[in-house]
């Protein structure tokens, strides 16, 4: 199995004569993931593949990690299941830039780095520094302060409408606006009869 | 009972059912066997080429049910190249031919074709429940005919399995008169639902107890079939993004209040979080629990959910003190990984098992992916849960020790299979050398299922378990040390055995052999996916490692089906 010249071949873990091929298809990691998304079945299910890699290294990333075919043993229904769902959310990957109204700057988070709008609303309390910005998110009537985000078509969107995967693969950036800013533009509360 | 007419003798037997007790009265005597022969209605064959159609026609005359499975267990994990075999077509075509008053069929990891779903659907009047999982080869129009023409199905029961999906109409297939349907799964199904179909087919199905969606059917459309079907007792919703339509949403809280049957919950495909709540009001019903395919809900609302369900016995999930704490009746859970490239889930490791084991004392069988595992944490799990039938531990790094100590696990296996005695299923994992073999071999006496991967130093490992483990059944080993010594140390146990996979393992050519030439009642298949012909050419014909290795008994000799990558000696 090549290494790319890491030189890591004599503590790599090999059964077989030397020179003997290991069977199997070999896509590096990156092709893997953005041939993943979305609807070839065939090409996620052999999507781990191995590149080698020295099974012993704690400490190395997940992306030079062995990865085995087969590896780990969940089989291949369940393993095209969750690569939708990784694909998805590695799509939506990176930091996009949060203001909110009042401060005088501006931060920048990763919102592939949570997992919900749960998470999203800890994650935005914490940068900030201010506890209401989580309850805006979840149920939004009572609080001073509302999160929208701009969308993909430079649109600006109450955050909370769509289901999570969609959300981080259209929002640019967000802003967490004050309510009283926001009247007279007939925002219901959420869950509210018409 | 010599004394008693058949008829009598039969009617005892009725009573028997399990496949293991059947066999045994067949052995008692002549008499027995030919009772037992004409009566037996349902037929298990966990290989499907250890026998053949005819031979099973012959032995059985009258069967109602068949079981069949065809690839091994480690083909779930890409192991086994497409084409491989595990067609069902051939035994379709014989039972078709013969009188056999097939009723109800039961598939694993085989391959099915439209053309076999068509010929099945034709031959046999009476035919009731069909149940396939983890097969491929077909396509909607196979479901079309299934529907067209099985006038009294019951069952229609599609577990994981590769479906080409036509976006068809086969949901419209069944006809109006028909009204008999008890369970109907197609969660695996990608493709758009005739969802008026599915609506009027569930309108008059009164019979339906088990209805599992697939992705497409929405929130409204759900509420509207669970009204319809009130009695519903195993629930597998689809997707639930639209929580805005607060109609819908209040119409799908009425309708499941009134679903008080309800025992067993999963799917949730798509699932908004915040729609769960919903299903609060029947949570303290549920015994089965399975929210392994939502990857959407996570936290908070996974633990709400949880936390309602007091009388849960099956659960497959990531909330695990919660859990632990609430669920007292848990017998199975399945913790599968959120990330597989091993990056995440740094919250499942030994501390959610243990928790899981003091709180649940009835849990028998576990499946747990972790991150990390210590031998402290496995005597601990050992002593908490002596009742562990099935036992299956994967650390997501191979050969990973215990974090604290950099001991191998074997101790800490070595735990359960001391404690466990009635431990039929295992599958172990982390770094391991050839002393938990030995302990496996000297304790896991009832042990039926073993899988083994990167694990062990040397032939001596392997030796210990297939001397010490008298009713060993499956045993699968990937990426170990194990080679000739050992595969041909006892060859007769093998017959004992349904089969032995062993891949990436030490294994040569000229061993393969050799076993072959000793146990013409075993096909020893190689299979090669590149190049079959380059092991015979090249001069190191003998010592050839062997990459994949299957070998299983059989009583109708090599098979005919086998593809150009798979060699049989």
């Amino acid at each position: 199995m090549e290494k790319g010249g890491l030189g890591l071949e004599i503590t790599e873990l090999r059964l077989g004569l030397p020179g003997t091929e290991k069977m199997m298809k070999k896509r590096g990691f990156t092709e893997m993931i953005m041939t993943s998304s979305g609807s070839n079945s065939d090409q996620c299910e052999s999507g781990v593949v191995s590149s080698g890699g020295d099974v012993e290294k704690v400490n190395e990333s997940p992306v030079a990690k062995s990865q085995v075919v087969g590896w780990p043993p969940v089989c291949s229904y369940r393993r095209k299941n969750s690569c939708k769902e990784v694909s998805t959310t590695k799509v939506g990957l990176g930091y996009v830039k949060v203001s909110m109204d009042g401060v005088p700057y501006l931060r920048k988070m990763d919102l592939g780095s949570s997992q919900g709008y749960d998470d999203l609303a800890f994650a935005l309390d914490k940068l900030f520094s201010f506890h209401g910005i989580g309850v805006a998110l979840k149920d939004g009537d009572n609080c001073e302060y509302v999160t929208i985000y701009e969308d993909k078509d430079g649109d600006w969107m109450l955050a909370g409408d769509v289901p999570w995967g969609m959300f981080i693969e259209s929002c640019k950036r967000l802003r967490i606006m004050k309510r009283s800013d926001a009247t007279g533009f007939g925002l219901q509360p959420r869950g509210a009869d018409e | 009972m010599n004394y008693f007419p058949d008829e009598v003798i039969e009617h005892v037997f009725d009573f028997v059912t399990s496949h293991k007790d059947r066999h045994s009265i067949s052995l008692v005597c002549k008499s027995w066997f030919k009772i037992e022969r004409y009566s037996r209605q349902n037929v298990f064959i966990g290989n499907c080429y250890a026998i053949n159609p005819e031979r099973l026609l012959r032995r059985f005359p009258c069967f109602k049910s068949l079981t069949l499975k065809g690839k091994p267990h480690f083909a779930d994990f890409n192991l086994v190249p497409h084409g491989w075999g595990g067609f069902v077509q051939p035994w379709i075509e014989a039972l078709a031919r013969s009188r056999v008053g097939l009723e109800e069929l039961r598939l694993k990891r085989m391959v099915v074709t439209d053309e076999s779903l068509e010929l099945l659907s034709r031959s046999f009047v009476n035919f009731k429940s069909l149940v396939l999982v983890s097969c491929e080869g077909f396509s909607t129009d196979g479901l079309a005919s299934i529907a067209s023409n099985c006038r009294h199905l019951q069952d229609l029961d599609l577990q994981e399995n590769e479906i080409d999906d036509h976006r068809g109409q086969w949901l419209s297939c069944f006809p109006e008169t028909y009204t008999s349907l008890v369970t109907l799964n197609f969660a695996c199904l990608e493709g758009e639902t005739n969802l008026v179909a599915l609506e009027r087919l569930v309108a008059r199905s009164p019979n339906l107890r088990s209805l599992k969606l697939n992705r497409a059917v929405p929130l409204d459309a759900l509420a509207r079939l669970m009204a319809c079907a009130p009695q519903i007792v195993d629930l597998g919703v689809g997707s639930y993004e639209d929580e805005q339509d607060s109609e819908s949403c209040l119409k799908l809280q009425a309708a499941i209040r009134k679903c008080t049957s309800l025992r067993s919950l999963s799917g949730f495909l798509e699932a908004a979080p915040h729609c769960l709540s919903a299903f609060h009001p029947v949570c303290h019903n549920l015994t089965s629990l399975n929210l392994s395919y939502a990857a959407e809900i996570h936290g908070s609302h996974l633990i709400k959910l949880i936390e309602h369900c007091k009388k849960l016995q099956r659960i497959g999930d990531k909330g695990l003190e919660v859990v632990a704490s609430t669920c007292k009746e848990l017998q199975e859970l399945r913790v599968f990984p959120t990330d597989l490239q091993g990056g995440g889930n740094t919250a499942v490791t030994e501390d959610g098992l243990v928790a899981i084991s003091a709180g649940c004392p009835k849990l028998h069988s576990i499946l747990y992916f972790c991150q990390q595992m210590t031998n402290a944490a496995l005597i601990t799990v050992a002593k908490n849960c002596p009742n562990f039938i099935r036992f299956r531990l994967c650390i997501l790094e191979p050969h990973k020790p215990d974090h604290v100590t950099s001991q191998p696990l074997d101790e800490g296996f070595g735990a359960i299979v001391q404690a466990c005695k009635n431990l039929k299923r295992l599958s172990v994992s982390g770094l391991l050398t050839d002393q938990v073999f030995l302990y496996i071999g000297m304790y896991a006496t009832e042990l039926e299922m073993l899988s083994i991967a990167f694990a062990g130093d040397t032939d001596k490992g392997m030796l210990y378990v297939l001397n010490g483990c008298k009713k060993m059944r499956k045993l699968e080993i990937r990426d170990s040390p194990f080679g000739d010594a050992a595969l041909l140390a006892d060859v007769n146990k093998y017959e004992t055995m349904r089969s032995l996979w062993m891949s990436s393992c030490e294994v040569t050519l000229g061993g393969c052999k050799r076993l072959a030439r000793k146990a013409p009642w075993l096909n020893v298949e190689i299979i090669n996916e590149n190049d079959n012909n380059r092991m015979e050419e090249n001069g190191y014909e003998g010592r050839q490692k062997v990459d994949k290795l299957y070998l299983y008994r059989t009583v109708v000799g090599t098979r005919v089906d086998a593809p150009p990558f798979v060699w049989i000696l």
